[in-house]
């Protein structure tokens, strides 16, 4: 029997592509096998002689016939996926990475904390607990994005109304004038919500900055650390531990997350840098 | 541990009957470099025995300079002969970043596999070798087959694994079996060790160096960073240095090339932002990696004191100094 080779891509078809805003755009991806994979995993995806680069799935791992990947053109491979026209192959390996651990979310409150385009595998995270929506106490979701028109998955907002045991709020840095909803960061969010916070589950997800201050700001809350759990953004490039480029100090950022707790990476230079910048402000 | 004496006119005609079915490959000295070469009828008397390290560090051999890792390929055997301890000692870290059982890299593996490893113990040193400091004898004790030595005209050969058994049994009906190592290697050896020592006699050990590393704010990184050009050669030479890209080719397929830390955007990500912006971070990054991270991660020490990187150095910079230098000003602090 020959090994598995770690590195080989297997090739699926693109269905369509759907732009959310005019830098962000959803593919859809059906599979001759099943995808497995865990809520807050990641698949490397390949374009053919051009690069390849890390995307959480926005879909519900319980679908198993077909991906979808959310991709905001952000740099060279993402900008090219952007120029795809729907029809073409790609190469996913993977999932790779640790994934949520839903099942310690059981029977507590969780808030889930979304900037821009970090809504992707937060989409996966919400469509995966809601299959179980009777085990958490509540779901407070929390997204912001810079304008109302850079919100993405404008369709599925009114869904996520339905569910009586979610609470959705929403923020804009920057409102226009048919804007009825919160103004301000989106940590601005965290304010309206009344709950013990030493209890409840807290998920972030968004650019590096948004995802540090809103760690800090859950901290400040009382949200304990051991229950904030933040996706590093790193330049994870072989997702198997191995070619260094994700390293964290004494952490390879595709093999041991990308989801760590706050209290598995406050230690780390970036997370000590940061807090720096307030230690000497105050 | 069978233990064998064999003459070297015997043992050099064994590698050259081995070189005509597999690849050998052997320590060569051209001018003042000594590397390992392809044996063949040309150079197989020009073998250098129980020198100090050869320039290619031993991984090149299962993770090559650049590699296509989707085509399928059949590893043929080879044999590499005169591999120093430090080298065989960078495989503990090495195999458990490609073997690891999660992740097996089968190239890596299938090279691993089809190699017989024949270690040496060195009986000169180089100017920058130091791996006494961090806790390494200067002969093989793991990690290959076979382990050589010259004494007096004489080869002695001692077999660490079945693989290196099977390999010698064509040969052994030549052999002396001796029943332990003459006394001479053992004199030899303690002598190596004590030219190494008082070579690096002001050169803090692997704990001390974490020690001050880890306290080091941006100083010596600073001043030493001035002097370096991200050509990445301490990488390239070092033996467990382990970086990659992955680059893509036509037909989904994939090289693995080497890389290196120290060239900018190492870390980058889209959008911009790159933890190992400054030079002076990524030469932090290396020590750090090296002394701190790898340790914690692997419980290896990732340097294995070649001293491969201070030859490399085109900037001059002097790893021993550097770490010299930072425990000095700890001790200062402290």
């Amino acid at each position: 029997m020959t090994e598995k080779n770690i590195y080989k891509p297997l090739k699926y078809k693109i269905d369509k592509i759907v732009s959310e805003t005019p830098l962000i755009k959803t593919f859809f991806i059906s599979a001759a096998k099943e995808f497995e994979f865990k809520t807050g995993q990641f698949v490397e995806v390949t374009i053919d002689e051009i690069g390849e680069a890390p995307y959480t799935p926005s879909s519900s791992p319980y679908v198993k016939n077909k991906m979808e990947l959310t991709i905001m053109k952000a740099g060279y491979v993402t900008g090219k996926m952007h120029e795809l026209q729907g029809g073409e192959k790609i190469g996913i390996r993977g999932p790779f990475g640790k994934g949520y651990p839903v099942d310690k979310f059981y029977g507590k409150e969780i808030i889930i904390l979304g900037g821009g385009v970090g809504l992707a595998p937060l989409r996966c995270l919400i469509l995966t607990l809601l299959e179980e929506e009777d085990k958490f106490e509540k779901i407070n979701i929390c997204f912001g994005a810079k304008t109302p028109s850079d919100f993405i998955y404008k369709d599925w907002f009114s869904d996520l109304k339905k569910h009586k045991n979610v609470e959705l709020l929403r923020s804009v840095d920057k409102a226009d004038a048919d804007w009825k909803e919160s103004e301000g960061v989106v940590t601005v969010l965290l304010d309206k919500i009344r709950t013990d916070f030493k209890e409840v589950i807290a998920i972030v997800c968004g650019p590096p900055i948004m995802m540090k201050f809103g760690a800090k700001r859950l901290l400040e809350l009382g949200v304990k650390e051991e229950n904030i759990y933040l996706s590093m953004e790193t330049n994870m490039s072989c997702g198997l531990g191995k070619c260094g480029h994700c390293a964290m100090d004494s952490i390879f950022v595709c093999k041991d997350g990308p989801v760590f707790t706050y209290k598995e990476i406050k230690n780390t230079s970036e997370m000590i840098e940061f807090r720096s910048l307030f230690e000497k402000k105050s | 541990m069978r233990t064998y004496s064999v003459s070297l006119k015997q043992w050099v005609k064994i590698l050259s009957l081995v070189s005509a079915k597999s690849n050998v490959f052997a320590p060569v000295k051209r001018y003042d470099f000594l590397d390992y070469e392809l044996l063949s009828v040309n150079n197989v008397d020009y073998i250098s025995f129980n020198k100090a390290k050869p320039t290619t560090p031993l991984k090149a051999f299962f993770f090559p300079i650049k590699e296509n890792v989707v085509k399928e390929r059949k590893e043929l055997q080879q044999v590499i002969f005169g591999v120093p301890s430090c080298d065989l000692n960078a495989l503990n870290l090495l195999d458990k970043i490609f073997l690891d059982e999660d992740f097996l890299d089968i190239y890596y593996k299938n090279k691993r596999e089809n190699t017989i490893l024949i270690g040496s113990d060195c009986y000169d040193i180089d100017e920058n070798c130091h791996c006494t400091s961090y806790g390494i004898n200067p002969f093989p004790q793991k990690n290959c087959d076979i382990s050589f030595s010259l004494i007096n005209h004489k080869v002695i050969l001692q077999v660490h694994t079945k693989k290196g058994e099977g390999f010698l049994n064509e040969f052994t009906a030549d052999f002396i079996e001796l029943d332990k190592l003459p006394i001479e290697i053992h004199k030899e050896r303690e002598n190596t060790v004590k030219q190494l020592e008082l070579q690096n006699k002001d050169l803090p050990g692997n704990e001390e160096t974490r020690k001050a590393i880890q306290k080091e704010g941006t100083v010596i990184w600073k001043k030493y960073a001035k002097d370096c050009v991200s050509c990445g050669a301490c990488a390239v030479i070092c033996p467990t240095c382990h970086c990659f890209l992955l680059i893509d080719k036509a037909n989904f397929e994939k090289v693995k090339i080497w890389d290196a830390c120290q060239y900018p955007a190492f870390e980058r990500v889209a959008g911009d932002e790159d933890p190992l912006e400054k030079i002076y971070t990524r030469l932090k990054n290396r020590y750090l990696c090296k002394f701190v991270h790898k340790p914690d991660m692997f419980n290896e020490i990732a340097c294995t004191g070649c001293g491969r990187c201070i030859d490399a150095c085109i900037g001059k910079i002097n790893k021993n100094q550097l770490i010299i230098e930072s425990c000095k000003l700890r001790k200062e602090h402290d």
